[in-house]
């Protein structure tokens, strides 16, 4: 027989020390935004953060992603993980967190028309409602209860070198738009290390759009030590880019919606496939939206990371991969190939800036400096931090981000930094699981947000009104 | 109808599966249940393969919870944290198990009452009844040190801090609880007056950015602040013993050191790969040999316990009857049994001494002869069961350790500390010879020095010194005096031997050429003549030495040459034997010769040695002529 669980009533209550108060976690990242309510393992909402627009309307969520007449696909954050465009993030954070994160709301009583006689069943119903508005403050607590997360305190992630107007334009919005409780901004890093259950650790966030190497010393951002690079997912997908321009034949990327229908060819044959004809102009941001998908399945299931020792630059290390059975991918026009030395040669660069393709260029904006590569960055990192916590800090290394996913990527960076600090106690932690990884910052919020200790911290609504934007500043730092 | 049966009407041969598998058939029979009727019938059918059977459940699983009572209702309460400091101005909602009224589960706050759905809008009476987060007690906060103006500027001035940098340092402590590594990585601070004049404006100015201060400096002041803080709130001396230790920490803190410590741990971390494995290695080396050494001191300290040497002047009254003999031999029985010994040696040699003695010693049934033999015996046994026996012997004593045994005995007294020379003279240590027993004058170690002097000696001696105005006799002999009339008394000693080794060469040297003389004579050489001419100059030469050294101290006035001889006390009195000696040795030389020469009469290498003893002693004389110099 197996063990009953514990009565409700024996069960500990605060033995984990968490006390829920339904608090949402809102992550934005520059490939997707993430929110849900802190105290849950997984995002109950992911979207891209890129938004359809046609003429002044905004469609969010992927399913609105569709070819479509003057279609444009936009972002509201830049390459920095810097949100950029507020009306838009306003507008999308709003569709997630209202639209899809909350129950419909019943509409107020003078609306929802069962009021249109103005019998007196109607009013003692009304005064039975227990989520009607409290009786006494009824005029502000009226408009406070417009609003949509008049409940909810709100938690926000940002990015470590989040610009001082950036976080305070994000108070604003929350606080003036839906009126939250609480606020409180905390930076990626920070969350991330939280989930791996450290409160110091060296963060090395390999995100979509940057990679970043973070030094967390007891839960707090050390500011020296902040490095990033745009060596992450779209520029690995810029790498094989390049890579498919220059193999020979020359692959085209035809992302899915082109494709009508296809045959199966040989591999390294020109495809066979029927395209789809539009009879509207298809932008180019969508174009390059939709071929990004496909590069990130190219990604997810061909590019690898050299990991055997020495880099792949080392004499015979290549021809080495090239005798190694490779993978094939077919693209979804129907053209394969197997992918032998090239899917290492991709994701070199990240370590070495000499493998990366386009170093040999003569422009030296477009090439690789050491210092960008992930070696580079942890050990600027490093040296931006005291002596005294180098130690600590590299044996808890944090790996999240999902480009961090790339096959044997630990085995490297295991490798590169026993190189880089050989005698040192190195111990990665990354997650196993494909979705903590994804979200390492958003689960490092949901644990923060629904710990107990952490409701002293919130920027309450009050103070907000007292202090200004500004509040921000002084207390998330 | 068995399963053969089924077998032979399908014309199956059934041994194919019997055969092979004898004890699997052996194992399917042992569990068969007995079974009746139709049931069996129907378990034959499947022959040495039992059916399985899935009994039919007709009841439901049980129900999981045996209690009926009534689910525990939760509720969506209000509650705010005092730890915030905002006067419950935040109010979050959480889910808590809703109390029966009036029951004392939970605390009475918020039983009293059923708080409206309070959302933000709450008012000062349902603070009150407001529940307090469980979390709000983990709030602590670090205490910095606080100061006024005043006690700024008469204990805090520093010429490197001005009192502005020292506030924003003690505000960032606050706010990073003092981790300092959060502390030194914020930390950046721009005085005001230049951030000011920037503001004002010239664009050409240059930002002075703060001073770029390093932990080491942030730590120093911060403790100095501290620590002075502390002493003005409560001077050291009232201070409790851990005040008084953080106190004396915060004074204590070294940057430099700190520095020192970092710039180690730098170039620690970055070490090549096979610096860190050598290093490794020698780690592992140095752990190895002292685990070595720990071990041998181990043993080394077992085999002094067994050499240990027993006393055998305990009292052995107690064993002169037979009966005590009795009570020995139990005695012995029982701490042989209850101990377990820790030996090095093997077990047979380990027990072999237990089993020996006790019995030899106890099986005598006459023991009045025996023992002292025995007694005798096992005290010069150097084995260390006998130094077990002896220490139960004593009966007031029934703890037998030999534990307490070695640790008298290995605790050697402690080693006298070796004193340096200033604390010697400090506390006015000295060190002298052995003293006879009885009181004794120190004049008479000087009278002994003279005992083993001749009596013309003697005599020249104390010429020497009446020569110096100095009493033979001290009229005050104190241990500085007496030590400084040895040393002059040595200075003069030599001397007087040197002039005694002096005029015998003279008197040798006469003689000799007396005989050369005459031989001469007899011969009538001519060309002997030139050469005595040049040896009598070099021998009147040696002579003028040898006299104005002897003249030296009565042509010098007393007290000179006495302070002369006190600057080079030590040197003469290293230099006469020293000198003596050699001049000893050349006499022997010269004499042999001279035998030579007395065997070999005419012979010209009987000048030659001659000549040369003569310049020898020409050098003796140089070097002794030397001396006086000095």
């Amino acid at each position: 027989m197996s063990q009953q669980p514990l009565a409700s009533s024996v069960q500990p209550t605060d033995i984990y020390g968490g006390d829920e108060v339904a608090a949402i976690v809102l992550d934005p990242g520059y490939c997707h935004t993430r929110a849900g309510f802190a105290g849950e393992e997984m995002p109950k909402q992911v979207i891209p953060s890129f938004y359809g627009q046609i003429g002044e309307r905004e469609l969010f969520g992927d399913e609105y992603i569709n070819p479509r007449a003057n279609f444009e696909v936009k972002n509201y954050m830049n390459r920095d993980s810097v949100v950029e465009d507020w009306d838009a993030a306003a507008n999308l954070w709003e569709w997630m967190l209202v639209e899809r994160l909350q129950p419909p709301r019943p509409l107020p009583p003078s609306k929802n028309g069962l009021n249109i006689g103005d019998d007196g069943d109607v009013v003692m119903d009304e005064d039975g409602n227990p989520s009607a508005p409290p009786a006494e403050g009824a005029e502000e607590g009226a408009e406070e209860y417009e609003k949509p997360l008049y409940e909810n305190p709100l938690l926000m992630t940002e990015a470590p070198w989040n610009s001082a107007k950036a976080r305070e334009k994000a108070i604003e919005v929350v606080m003036e738009t839906w009126s939250c409780p609480a606020f409180w901004l905390s930076k990626t890093p920070v969350l991330s290390a939280f989930a791996a259950g450290k409160a110091t650790a060296l963060v090395l966030d390999v995100g979509g759009a940057n990679t970043s190497v973070t030094a967390i010393h007891d839960g707090m951002v050390l500011k020296r030590s902040v490095q990033r690079s745009h060596v992450g997912g779209l520029w690995l997908s810029g790498q094989i880019r390049t890579m498919l321009d220059g193999s020979e034949p020359k692959v085209d990327i035809v992302p899915t919606f082109m494709v009508e229908n296809k045959k199966p060819v040989e591999a390294g044959q020109p495809a066979e496939a029927r395209l789809r004809k539009f009879d509207f102009p298809i932008s180019n941001s969508f174009r390059a939206y939709e071929e990004e998908r496909v590069l990130t399945e190219f990604k997810e299931s061909v590019v690898e990371v050299w990991r055997s020792p020495g880099r792949l630059l080392t004499p015979g290390n290549e021809d080495y991969a090239r005798s190694q059975p490779g993978r094939v991918f077919e693209f979804p026009d129907g053209y394969n190939q197997m992918w032998r030395e090239q899917r290492y040669k991709v994701a070199e660069g990240m370590w070495d800036e000499n493998a990366a393709y386009g170093a040999n260029n003569a422009d030296e904006s477009s090439r690789l400096s050491k210092s960008q590569t992930i070696p580079g960055l942890i050990k600027a990192a490093l040296d931006g931090v005291d002596v005294d916590v180098r130690p600590n800090l590299l044996a808890n290394v944090v790996v999240t981000g999902s480009t961090s996913l790339l096959n044997g990527f630990n085995d490297r960076l295991n490798l590169e930094l026993g190189a880089l600090y050989p005698g040192m106690k190195i111990k990665i932690h990354a997650a196993g699981l494909t979705s903590e990884r994804r979200f390492g910052a958003w689960i490092g919020g949901s644990i923060l947000g629904s710990l107990g200790t952490f409701h002293q911290m919130w920027i309450s609504r009050t103070e907000y009104q007292e202090n200004g934007a500004g509040i921000v500043e002084k207390r998330c730092k | 109808m068995t399963s053969r049966d089924v077998h032979d009407v399908l014309n199956i041969p059934s041994d194919h599966s019997g055969a092979p598998r004898p004890s699997k058939k052996g194992k399917n029979h042992g569990p068969r249940p007995n079974l009746k009727g139709l049931a069996r019938e129907v378990q034959n059918l499947g022959g040495d393969n039992p059916i399985a059977i899935v009994p039919e459940v007709n009841f439901f699983k049980k129900r999981r919870f045996a209690s009926r009572k009534p689910a525990t209702k939760w509720e969506l309460k209000p509650f705010s944290n005092s730890a915030r400091g905002d006067n419950g101005n935040l109010i979050l909602r959480h889910w808590k198990r809703k109390t029966e009224d009036g029951a004392p589960a939970e605390a009475s706050q918020d039983s009293e009452a059923q708080p409206a759905e309070g959302g933000t809008g709450a008012t000062e009476k349902k603070v009150e009844v407001l529940e307090d987060s469980a979390f709000a007690k983990f709030n602590v906060q670090v205490a910095v040190p606080q100061y006024n103006e005043d006690q700024y500027h008469s204990n805090l001035q520093s010429d490197d801090w001005t009192k502005e940098e020292t506030d924003y340092l003690l505000e960032l402590a606050k706010d990073f609880d003092l981790r300092w590594p959060l502390i030194w990585d914020r930390y950046d601070f721009i005085p005001k007056s230049s951030a000011e004049e920037t503001a004002n404006g010239t664009s050409t100015a240059v930002v002075p950015a703060g001073k770029s201060r390093t932990m080491e400096d942030l730590k120093a002041r911060y403790y100095q602040v501290a620590a002075k803080m502390m002493a003005v709130q409560k001077p050291a001396q009232y201070m409790t013993r851990p005040e008084f230790e953080l106190y004396e920490m915060m004074q204590n803190f070294d940057a430099e050191q700190e520095r020192k410590r970092k710039q180690f741990a730098l170039n620690t971390m970055s070490r090549s790969k096979d610096e860190a494995r050598e290093e490794e290695s020698l780690l592992l080396e140095v752990k190895r040999i002292l685990a070595r050494t720990e071990r041998f001191n181990e043993e080394r300290r077992e085999l002094y316990r067994r050499l240990d040497y027993p006393n055998s002047d305990a009292d052995i009254s107690p064993f002169k009857s037979s009966a005590g003999l009795q009570t020995l031999l139990q005695q012995l029985m029982t701490t042989d049994k209850a101990k377990k010994r820790k030996s090095i040696m093997g077990p047979g040699e380990g027990t072999s001494p237990a089993s020996a003695v006790p019995p030899s010693a106890v099986s005598e049934t006459n023991p009045v002869n025996n023992r002292r033999e025995s007694i005798a015996a096992s005290s010069v046994a150097p084995n260390r069961r006998d130094s077990d026996i002896h220490t139960p012997v004593t009966p007031a004593e029934p703890t037998p350790t030999t534990a307490t045994n070695t640790k008298k005995k290995g605790a050697a007294p402690p080693e006298r500390r070796k004193l340096t020379q200033q604390e010697e003279q400090v506390y006015g240590v000295s060190y002298h010879d052995r003293l006879g027993s009885g009181p004794t004058f120190r004049y008479e170690k000087i009278n002994k020095l003279y005992s083993h002097k001749s009596g013309q000696q003697q005599l020249r001696i104390t010429n020497a010194l009446a020569e110096l105005d100095i009493a033979a006799r001290l009229v005050m002999p104190t241990a500085q005096v007496t030590s400084q009339f040895e040393v002059l008394w040595g200075a003069v000693t030599g001397l007087v031997d040197l002039r005694k080794i002096s005029d015998r060469l003279d008197g040798e040297i006469k003689v000799e050429e007396a005989k050369k003389a005459e031989r001469d004579k007899a011969r009538g050489i001519v060309n002997g003549d030139k050469e005595k001419a040049e040896k009598k100059g070099e021998q009147q030469n040696g002579e003028g030495g040898e006299k104005d050294k002897a003249a030296a101290p009565q042509n010098g006035d007393a007290p000179a040459a006495a302070s002369v001889e006190k600057n080079t006390a030590g040197e003469t009195a290293q230099d006469a034997p020293a000198v003596a000696a050699p001049d000893q040795a050349k006499e022997t030389e010269v004499k042999a010769e001279e035998g030579e020469e007395e065997k070999r009469p005419g012979s010209s290498g009987g000048t030659g040695a001659l000549k040369r003893s003569a310049s020898v002693l020409s050098t003796a004389s140089d070097k002794s002529a030397k001396r006086q110099k000095k």
